[in-house]
């Protein structure tokens, strides 16, 4: 039973990295730039979230206007920020994005002060028991979200004519264009959604730990840029599965080598170890 | 009849080398031209040019006299322009026939939530097939595009360009590559296509090829223009030879 329940709490973990670094891999994919202030739109959403619930009482209102609201942030990121310095080699577009994220961070904490935020009556904490498991209602809204927000993605992609022509340009941004696809609005959309679902996630967590925090976006954002070197950098299926894989590792390890490290030394040394042995990641890069 | 594609004092620069140095040329309405020119004359140059993928220092390119020079590439293909591209490079996540369709729905693509809601591609499915039988490769519609030879890839290129219903159709180097049985075989399936109406502009280096098919040929050399005219009254003039032929 332990065992079960240790995988099922990993990939709750798992799928809300996943979340927020198919994120990171769809903008890498698309533009070739680590987007590391993809962490400030999930702890921007995750502030939004708390703020918007407490003010209102309503846990839904504080997803739309957390999620809307980060998904038009990353689209305006995009514009002022990295759209300038595209032709620009890579690392002026990581240097930008990390002082982006540093930026932000300060913001949240000159906004909302550096103790946190948390519920004022946290939704969704209530016990629930599957076949004899024990977990939060939030904790099963975590993992249906999570999958039903990337079942909905890979049917776009896969079944849409948006989704098409997102596919298209990311295979050749130029010959996409020569099929009479807008890059500028590709890009647009491609920043919308994947801000959005750092968003989703930044609430998520918000619900599942009732601690809002400037600096709560930082390890996700490391986890998240290993993941999608172990996933195969633009490789969104590989992204999913590093992800699910990272997450389950961490809950065994928290619990059978916990004496020695903690959980994110635990999920740092095993991604350390497979890209000392895989360093192109474990799925190909696209 | 009234030019449907004119390009005026193209001048083009990388950096400190003039690649176009105004040249100007018009294309009548269903019109085959091809563009010839030893190597770096500066033929895929100017076709790039007026598809808006390179970036004039002067120019005033139009469509039907419509002034399109300062559009980006995908208005310019929204206004009836299409471009096959001398090294073939297919979506290679998609099969032969997603391919197509691919070019054939592009209009689709246009609003985000009526393409999300709107996914019958029926229409789009019929046209590619359509031109796939057209250019001859109905046959492997369902192969990853990975596993064609370049004979294949290259008629798709054609299929995928004519999907999108150009006005004007633009092809570098279509023949390159091929045996002389392929290149002579493309080469009729695009003189087809060109007396059903389509107005033409193309690259190509297969000289005989170019005489065999071609309504008009314009000479480039180094950049600039050298002739145009008649294919065989072109090829006779003395400067044409040296500069094409070095002879």
């Amino acid at each position: 039973m332990l065992f079960i329940e240790l995988f099922i709490q990993g990939l709750i973990q798992g799928s809300t990295y996943a979340i927020i670094a198919v994120g990171l891999t769809l903008i890498y994919g698309l533009l070739r730039v680590l987007h590391v202030a993809h962490a400030g739109l999930f702890t921007l959403a995750a502030y939004l979230g708390v703020t918007v619930t407490n003010q209102f009482g309503s846990l839904s209102l504080g997803i739309v206007v957390a999620t809307l609201t980060s998904g038009i942030v990353g689209v305006v990121i995009y514009r002022l920020v990295y759209e300038p310095i595209l032709n620009k080699p890579p690392y002026v577009a990581l240097i930008a994005s990390i002082g982006l994220y540093i930026a932000m961070e300060e913001l949240f904490r000159l906004i909302f002060g550096p103790f946190g935020l948390s519920f004022s009556s946290a939704p969704l904490q209530n016990v629930v028991v599957i076949f004899g498991i024990h977990l939060r209602a939030c904790q099963i809204i975590t993992v249906i979200t999570n999958v039903v927000l990337l079942g909905i993605l890979a049917w776009i992609a896969q079944k849409t004519r948006v989704g098409i022509g997102w596919r298209a340009t990311v295979d050749d941004p130029e010959m996409s264009a020569s099929f009479g696809i807008d890059p500028i609005r590709v890009r647009y959309l491609v920043f919308f959604v994947g801000s959005a679902l750092a968003a989703v996630a930044g609430v998520l967590v918000a619900l599942l730990t009732n601690l809002v925090e400037p600096t709560m976006g930082a390890v996700p954002s490391y986890k998240s840029l290993a993941i999608i070197v172990l996933g195969g950098l633009g490789n969104v299926f590989g992204t999913l599965i590093a992800s699910l894989a990272l997450g389950v590792i961490e809950a065994f390890g928290t619990i059978y080598i916990g004496d020695f490290l903690d959980r994110d030394a635990i999920a740092f040394a095993f991604l350390v170890v497979v890209l000392m042995i895989k360093p192109t990641g474990l799925f190909k890069s696209r | 009849m009234a030019a449907i594609l004119s390009a005026e004092a193209v001048t083009v620069r990388f950096g400190g080398i003039t690649a176009l140095k105004d040249v100007s040329f018009e294309v009548k309405q269903g019109e085959f031209l091809s563009l010839i020119g030893p190597n770096g004359a500066g033929k895929t140059t100017l076709l790039k040019t007026i598809t808006g993928i390179v970036k004039p220092a002067n120019a005033s390119i139009k469509i039907n006299d419509r002034e399109i020079t300062k559009l980006p590439t995908h208005s310019r293909i929204r206004l009836g322009l299409a471009l096959t591209h001398q090294i073939v490079s297919p979506f290679k996540s998609m099969t032969v026939l997603q391919n197509v369709m691919f070019a054939a729905g592009y209009k689709k693509v246009r609003n985000i939530g009526l393409s999300i809601l709107n996914f019958s591609r029926s229409s789009e499915k019929k046209d590619a097939m359509a031109f796939l039988e057209m250019v001859d490769i109905a046959q492997y519609k369902n192969f990853p595009v990975s596993t064609m030879p370049l004979g294949i890839l290259k008629r798709l290129e054609v299929a995928r360009a004519l999907a999108i219903k150009p006005k004007i159709l633009l092809l570098d180097e279509p023949l390159a590559g091929l045996n002389s049985q392929e290149a002579s075989r493309l080469a009729d399936t695009i003189k087809l296509i060109s007396q059903n109406g389509m107005t033409t502009v193309m690259i190509e280096h297969n000289l005989s090829e170019v005489l065999r098919i071609s309504d008009r040929l314009y000479v480039l050399d180094n950049g600039k223009y050298l002739a145009s005219g008649n294919p065989k009254e072109v090829m006779k003039q003395p400067e044409v030879r040296t500069a094409y032929l070095g002879s």
